[in-house]
């Protein structure tokens, strides 16, 4: 267990590099969620409905393109450091809370709204306790499979100056030191699961099962 | 309906293509080539032109060369060699002595170095040493060439005065490589006895160094000696004045059993190492990082007008 030895051995370095690492994955999810939350909801309101496709479609973008390249795109427009990397991280991590914020509303049976609707209920009214309590469970789903997803995308944040724990991954790969990678690539794989069982737990708090 | 056509006929046009980049295969009816050797690379641009370089020497000689470019680093390749994954790659004398057969002490003079690398490989790890090339791909530190004049800094020890004297203000990049390797940056700030204030030190990807600079990210860089950007950018290497840096000339690294089996490779070779100065090498650097050519392109411009290939 030498990548073990190697954490012990600089402890301060280690922290530094996993509080980069979830500053990174934190700060771009604040504003995926900032961001892709309202837009999903307005993608599904009557007036929208015609152009959603086309916005999910340059959303897309972000994921379709691999991840080093919108790494190296993001350099291009706001330099090195940590403010490229988290852009790029918010760009990859939008397109699953923006398609299953507007897939869960969508979802929701027309019958609902309407009866929400016979009762003398606003669209706001509608929105705010029909629509996103029965939509919370898939939205949250979306939210977060691009939180996760980004725990392990940051650790490209490194190639451009942003660190975090691809730090260690990628010196481990250049001097073909194994304990190196495993000290930058285990607790990743962790700080990802550990992450994932957290949301779960949010979850079932926000959204119990019906 | 018709959209929906349109985008089933473009799923079906990337497939194709998808498909068609897989088949390189030769028809069946051709005799296959005897000769096969399995050139290998690191991944920044000099390496991938080194490869090409010997790729399509060893073409026009009747090889058939398998394309492992590309790969991850020093150690990659070299491990990569010693278990016969690739057969031959360009590796750098001041690299092998210090990192793969770790002498403590650099050699500065190239011959020098050259001999014992050549002599020592043979004998420890069955790697041949074909000619080595004139030029010197050392490391160096870079900075804009307006700051370095305005600043007074020509040399790593005026470098090492300045940061001293204003100790939290020099931001600083090198790629992962540099900064852990022995040979590296912890040797060159224990000679020249300075630091970079730790927080102001950015790691990051190799090639992108030379823009960071440019781009005043960051105000000293390191960088190899050897490419175009330094010039095409502006900016200065900094004189070496304690010789800390070792000598790196490069020279095909041939595995001793595919040496033995094609002795032709040292003829083939060699003339093509002896060619490559610093000129040279800067020039075809400058084609493909400044000019955007790719390195097949540029390889093969320069092998025609040297008269090295047919």
């Amino acid at each position: 267990m030498g990548f073990v030895d190697y954490i012990l051995a600089n402890p301060a370095e280690f922290l530094k590099l996993i509080r980069q690492h979830l500053v990174l994955v934190g700060v771009a999810g604040a504003f995926t969620i900032a961001i892709g939350l309202p837009l999903g909801v307005t993608l599904t309101r009557p007036r929208f409905q015609r152009v959603a496709e086309s916005v999910v479609g340059v959303v897309n973008i972000g994921q379709s393109v691999p991840s080093l390249a919108v790494v190296g795109l993001a350099m291009g427009l706001l330099g090195l450091g940590f403010r490229p990397a988290a852009f790029a991280l918010f760009l990859y991590g939008l397109l699953p809370v923006v398609r299953n914020t507007m897939t869960g509303i969508l979802e929701v049976p027309a019958a609902v709204i309407e009866a929400a609707r016979g009762m003398g209920m606003t669209a706001a009214q509608v929105l705010l306790r029909i629509e996103l309590p029965l939509a919370m469970r898939v939205i949250l789903a979306g939210i977060r499979v691009s939180l996760v997803v980004n725990v392990g995308t940051a650790a490209l944040a490194f190639l451009i100056g942003g660190g975090g724990l691809g730090d260690l991954i990628f010196t481990g790969i250049a001097l073909m030191d194994t304990p190196l990678v495993l000290a930058g690539a285990v607790p990743t794989a962790i700080l990802a699961v550990v992450l994932d069982a957290l949301m779960g737990l949010v979850e079932r708090v926000a959204a119990p099962a019906v | 309906m018709k959209g929906r056509w349109l985008l089933f006929a473009m799923l079906a046009a990337v497939l194709v293509l998808a498909g068609c980049g897989g088949g390189t295969e030769k028809p069946a009816g051709e005799p296959a080539p005897q000769k096969v050797v399995t050139v290998g690379s690191k991944e920044f641009t000099e390496q991938l032109i080194l490869a090409k370089v010997t790729q399509l020497v060893l073409e026009d000689a009747g090889f058939k060369v398998n394309d492992k470019c590309g790969l991850g680093g020093t150690m990659i390749c070299r491990n990569a060699l010693l278990n016969g994954g690739i057969d031959v790659y360009w590796e750098y004398t001041g690299t092998c002595l210090l990192v793969q057969l770790k002498h403590e002490k650099p050699i500065t003079d190239p011959q020098e170095c050259y001999r014992v690398v050549k002599e020592e490989d043979l004998q420890k790890n069955n790697l041949v040493w074909l000619g080595m090339a004139p030029f010197n791909n050392t490391y160096v530190l870079m900075m804009r060439k307006p700051d370095a004049e305005r600043l007074g800094v020509k040399s790593l020890s005026d470098l090492a005065a300045y940061v001293n004297e204003h100790p939290n203000e020099v931001r600083f990049a090198t790629d992962a490589e540099f900064f852990a390797r022995p040979d590296g940056y912890p040797a060159l700030e224990k000679l020249y006895g300075f630091k970079f204030p730790p927080d102001k030190v950015i790691k990051l990807d190799p090639g992108l160094v030379y823009k960071a600079l440019s781009e005043k990210q960051v105000d000293v860089a390191m960088g190899f000696a050897t490419d175009a950007r330094i010039k095409a950018l502006n900016l200065v290497s900094l004189e070496d004045d304690k010789q800390f840096f070792p000598v790196y000339n490069p020279a095909p690294v041939v595995r001793k059993p595919v040496m033995e089996k094609y002795p032709e490779l040292a003829d083939l070779l060699n003339p093509v190492a002896a060619k490559l100065t610093t000129e040279a090498m800067i020039a075809l650097n400058y084609a493909v990082d400044v000019d955007h050519k790719t390195p097949d392109q540029a390889a093969r411009e320069w092998l025609t007008a040297e008269g090295l290939t047919r």
